[in-house]
């Protein structure tokens, strides 16, 4: 259980966190998601001690971090993979932190088994890929066997393999019963993982809720047409009270009518249909609805002409 | 991969709640851990040995080389024990702030100090554990490289029949005394790497007050110039710290008095980078 209430964080003018209050409840995959720059990373780092808010309180477990003992037996985190000594080696890297909360070397060992780290063991981790920083970077998290995992972006950068094994071991995570929170400005990788959603731009909390609800909460389904006779469609859809609009490449969009009423709309009045696609609105979608006005930096549109 | 088992097979859930102290013992064997698992230490220390080692062999062997045409005056204020320990406070202190910083400022130029601090959050037991873990490693190395130093260069000064046995006076106190300076300038720096963080940084500050801080002062007027003296890094005071013959030079404390200064500076950056280490966001 992680508990944040009225979290701000300001450097100079700015607030990289304004008034953030959530509950991370247990046993759950939850999504927290964002566009760049909207201060996930920040609230981690407040959840874990790492910076201090300037103002509210965030616990773990009804306690502020640093006031845990031995906090990796209850929260394991993944920040930066990049955060560590190159010239140490995978074993003696786990083996430093392990010590600092009574961990044994047998487990250390263990978990560089459960990543596939085995081998290169004794490497100095300076020569190691991306993919291989983020799987040290997980045994690290695991090594105290915590309920609580957090992940921040934890595919970015990675190849199709190792998203996959991410995937997995988040899935495997849930099943165990542990609660999750894993960060992505990627609508589409949450749909993989996440029961619950936590979306936040710039800084602010947009929307704490259900994936099913979340989904919901976008413009709803729809129904993609294409017809010789728009016109006539038209009327028809909007004597059902359904909305009729041009989409990209020549098709139409209803909103407001199932595929199967449309088809029988159709029929009765004689309207030819060549296409007929129900359509459900993309959790992409929904998010870029949700925080397109909370994105920090937006690209001028390319050849603007003024 | 279709399933992970992610739980411990082996049991590793402590008993009991550990209070302070068992954290702090447990951070002390990770960061003695760390301390031996990068190279960059054994470096260090290694240039520590060798620098004062080398200026040990260059001193006494061009003394046993001069001695025959040495005039009685000069035999007589030759001091063998200074000769062969003040390589390492002269030159070890230069090198033991570079290992005093890194131990901090390695932290934050890698980005390990965020998942030191994620794994021990208490701020002021991970510091301490730092500080105690340079401490004894440079403690030993220092004391080791000190004696090692002062046996050889009674060994190459033999023929030259200079008593500098360590029951002379004043020479067990010079090779201890060398020792704890070097001991002192790190803990020194250790204090300005949690002060600054950048190991540039902290070079740059340690080396200005070691290095810079004596010859400015020089070009103060004398009266000046001797108030100061005795608070300030630089000859004189390795002079009074190391020297066997004669009694306190006129403007500084005694050895021992002047020791003590520098451990007061190095308190006081010590506090002074506990207070940033704790306080400033990681």
């Amino acid at each position: 259980m992680i508990e944040a209430r009225g979290l701000v964080k300001r450097y100079g003018a700015t607030a990289a966190v304004n008034d953030l209050s959530f509950t991370i409840r247990p046993g759950l995959v939850t999504g927290f998601l964002g566009p760049n720059g909207a201060g996930k990373t920040t609230t981690m780092r407040l959840i874990l001690g790492l910076d201090y808010p300037s103002a509210g309180t965030v616990t773990v477990n009804g306690k502020p971090y640093a006031q845990l003992p031995d906090p990796m037996h209850q929260v394991g985190a993944l920040l930066d993979a990049g955060a560590v000594h190159g010239g140490r080696t995978a074993r003696s890297h786990l083996l430093a932190l392990a010590q600092t909360n009574g961990i044994s070397r047998r487990r250390v060992d263990e978990v560089l088994g459960l990543v596939g780290l085995t081998d290169v063991a004794g490497k100095r981790t300076k020569g190691f890929s991306l993919g291989m920083r983020q799987r040290l970077g997980i045994a690290a998290a695991l090594l105290g066997d915590p309920q609580i995992l957090m992940f921040d972006e934890p595919v970015n950068g990675l190849d199709p393999e190792g998203i996959l094994w991410i995937r997995n071991l988040m899935k495997s995570l849930a099943a165990e019963g542990r609660t999750v929170l894993v960060s992505s400005h990627l609508m589409s990788e949450m749909e993989y993982t996440a029961d619950h959603l936590l979306v936040i731009g710039r800084g602010r909390l947009i929307a704490d809720s259900s994936m099913a609800e979340f989904i919901a909460r976008g413009s709803g389904q729809g129904v993609l047409v294409r017809t010789p006779q728009p016109d006539a469609l038209s009327r028809v859809v909007a004597a059902r009270g359904g909305t009729f609009s041009p989409a990209d490449g020549g098709e139409f969009e209803i909103h407001g009518l199932t595929e199967e009423h449309v088809s029988d709309l159709a029929f009765a009045h004689g309207i030819r249909l060549y296409q007929l696609v129900a359509t459900r609105v993309s959790l992409e979608h929904a998010f870029m609805e949700l925080t397109a006005d909370s994105v920090e930096y937006r690209a001028e549109p390319a050849g603007d002409p003024s | 991969m279709t399933s992970l088992t992610i739980a411990a097979h082996s049991s590793n859930r402590p008993a009991a709640r550990p209070g302070r102290g068992v954290a702090l013992r447990r951070t002390i064997r990770s960061e003695f851990t760390k301390i031996r698992s990068v190279r960059s230490p054994y470096w260090t220390l290694f240039v520590l040995v060798l620098a004062s080692v080398a200026w040990c062999v260059a001193y006494c062997l061009g003394t046993v080389h001069s001695w025959p045409t040495m005039s009685a005056p000069d035999r007589a204020s030759f001091d063998g024990a200074q000769d062969s320990v003040l390589g390492l406070a002269l030159l070890g202190q230069l090198v033991i702030v570079v290992l005093g910083a890194l131990m901090i400022t390695s932290e934050y130029s890698t980005g390990m100090i965020r998942t030191s601090l994620t794994v021990m959050p208490r701020r002021g037991t991970l510091y301490a554990a730092k500080a105690a873990v340079f401490a004894a490693v440079s403690l030993v190395v220092s004391f080791a490289t000190s004696f090692g130093s002062y046996f050889l260069g009674r060994t190459l000064l033999s023929s030259t029949h200079v008593s500098m046995s360590l029951s002379q006076p004043g020479v067990l106190r010079s090779v201890v005394v060398a020792a704890l300076y070097v001991e002192v300038c790190g803990l020194f720096a250790v204090g300005v790497g949690a002060l600054v963080r950048s190991t540039a940084g902290a070079l740059t500050l340690a080396f200005a007050f070691l290095m810079l801080l004596p010859q400015l002062l020089r070009a103060l007027p004398d009266f000046l110039h001797h108030a100061l003296m005795r608070w300030v890094p630089g000859g004189d005071a390795l002079n009074v710290m190391t020297s066997t013959k004669g009694g306190p030079m006129q403007y500084m404390f005694s050895a021992w008095g002047e020791l003590a200064v520098f451990a007061g500076y190095a308190a006081i950056l010590l506090v002074l980078g506990a207070v940033q280490f704790s306080r400033r966001d990681a």
